[in-house]
């Protein structure tokens, strides 16, 4: 699939640009396709009993958002109705419900991210430049099950011998502030031994070279290109000024124009460049599916 | 690369491009311009760190005791999630600090909140997280001798870096929430915010209290077997 094939580099660029617009721009229809793009592409790399439990999750944050902004911020020429002596404004109202909507589309866009920048494309992304750091980040991953597996021995080996008690909540707290150092006592031993193992291989001289197990490919390079070129398009629509939109003191118009167009059609793309790239991959492999002869 | 030129991309990245992005942001003046400029600004000054580690002495051993201590504090984090906020990360992540010191401490800090949120969840808040639990490694590593010989100033140091802590995510959610430093919002989220922050304060002198003698044992004694951090 597109998600795992293409350079994790190329899919690192994406998320940058579509964030960085979703969270600096403050158009209306700009944050409409960053939200839709997003819930979408999650919905379809996530499953759809997912999408709708991270629903139940993000959908009252930002109703309590889109509520709250309207009693803090009494902005605004347009009055609705008063309370408490304060005007809430039609202008907060919106500017709320869109804040609502720009929260809730970083929070999917930063979940894809998640899932598809998984731990080994990190290290891919980072290993060329960071070697050092990356392997690090490495190790400390590989500790962690090894770590959670030991702290379980430990942990019934006290009790079976009746030094950790877990009849109350603070005999398990105990129980635990006493299993740390135990643990730490342990991991520390095992990572020297293997510190020594990594220097007696050579670890650290001078001259190696860290390899490189993914190289940029053709069909990364194209890519790449095309996203530069809708983030760049997008940017440069926003840097001439024609994708402005302001709330305050009145809602402004929705800005149209060559230029504004130009904005408008390439983030869209941008957005929903994923979910294509998906709906496309699984209707090639229903189309391949058929043509199997069953029985 | 050689130590001159780091020192000038550190300048560089400090002095030039983070002015340059902060005019910007003010200059384009769009929607959430203050909280994008903050997860800017908590990335941009994590670079200098990580490249000094990168290009730095630190050898297999400093990475593999890093790997380790981020490995154990994040653990941490999961060994008490019966107790909400009542974490040892913190604790951890001064500890660390005050015998491998500063560098140590930073990418302790960093790479526990960036490990951690692999499992409660990864957002825009992450590097934040990553810097400022970064940088209270970084400090108690430079105020290392102090908070080893004096029991009250390192509590207090604890105790400190986890109320800091926790008013700098009520800021966050502040800029998150209404894209300005709106004060009347600021203060709601301080008043929601406060049984967060007495118990991160607590339990950073709570852990630190109870934890650093048994495991400052370990770590001078791992000190004397393998002779790490001594230099310093």
């Amino acid at each position: 699939m597109s998600r795992e094939r293409l350079h994790p580099a190329v899919w690192m660029t994406y998320y940058l640009l579509v964030l960085a617009v979703a969270m600096f721009y403050w158009n209306p229809l700009l944050q409409g396709f960053a939200l839709l793009g997003g819930m979408l592409y999650f919905a379809a790399i996530a499953g759809g009993r997912a999408f709708l439990s991270e629903l139940g999750f993000t959908l009252p944050l930002a109703v309590l958002v889109a509520i709250t902004n309207p009693l803090f911020s009494h902005a605004g020429a347009t009055p609705l109705f008063f309370m408490n002596g304060n005007p809430i404004t039609l202008e907060a109202v919106l500017y709320g419900i869109l804040l609502a909507g720009m929260i809730l589309s970083v929070l999917y866009w930063c979940k894809c991210l998640s899932m598809v920048m998984t731990t080994d494309r990190l290290l891919t992304l980072f290993g060329g430049f960071l070697p050092k750091l990356a392997l690090t980040f490495s190790m400390t991953l590989r500790f962690f099950p090894r770590l959670f597996r030991q702290m379980k021995a430990m942990e019934a080996a006290g009790k079976t011998s009746g030094l950790l008690a877990d009849d109350s909540f603070f005999d398990r707290l105990r129980g635990r502030m006493k299993l740390l150092p135990a643990l730490i006592g342990w991991s520390l031993e095992r990572a020297m031994e293997t510190s020594a193992s990594m220097k007696a291989r050579g670890y650290g001289l001078p001259g190696r070279t860290n390899a490189v197990c993914r190289k940029m490919r053709g069909e990364d390079v194209v890519f790449l290109a095309v996203i530069l070129l809708l983030g760049g398009l997008t940017l440069l629509s926003g840097i001439l000024g024609d994708l402005s939109f302001w709330f305050y003191p009145r809602i402004s118009d929705l800005p149209t124009g060559g230029i504004s167009l130009m904005g408008y059609v390439s983030y869209g793309l941008l957005c929903f460049l994923p979910v294509i790239l998906e709906w496309k991959e699984w209707y090639q492999w229903h189309l391949l599916r058929k043509k199997i002869p069953l029985s | 690369m050689k130590p001159a030129m780091k020192k000038w991309i550190t300048v560089l990245l400090l002095f030039v491009l983070l002015p340059l992005l902060i005019g910007l942001g003010i200059g384009l003046s769009g929607g959430k311009l203050y909280a994008f400029l903050y997860m800017a600004t908590a990335i941009i000054a994590m670079i200098p760190f990580f490249l000094s580690f990168e290009k730095g002495k630190a050898d297999a051993r400093m990475m593999l005791l890093i790997a380790v201590m981020t490995a154990l504090s994040v653990l941490g984090r999961i060994l008490f999630a019966v107790t909400p906020s009542f974490k040892p990360v913190t604790a951890m992540v001064i500890l660390t600090a005050l015998y491998f010191g500063r560098e140590a401490g930073f990418l302790t800090g960093a790479l526990s909140a960036l490990l951690s949120n692999l499992y409660f969840g990864q957002g825009p808040w992450t590097p934040f997280q990553m810097f400022t639990w970064g940088l209270i490694g970084f400090i108690a590593g430079v105020l290392a001798k102090p908070l080893k010989k004096s029991r009250i100033a390192l509590l207090l140091y604890g105790g400190v870096a986890g109320a800091i802590f926790s008013l700098l995510m009520d800021f966050w959610s502040t800029l998150w929430e209404s894209g300005s430093a709106d004060p009347t919002r600021f203060f709601a989220h301080f008043v929601a915010g406060l049984p967060v922050l007495a118990v991160i304060t607590l339990s950073n002198v709570i852990f630190l209290w109870v934890l650093a003698k048994p495991i400052g044992r370990i770590l001078s004694r791992l000190q004397t077997k393998y002779g790490i951090g001594l230099a310093e």
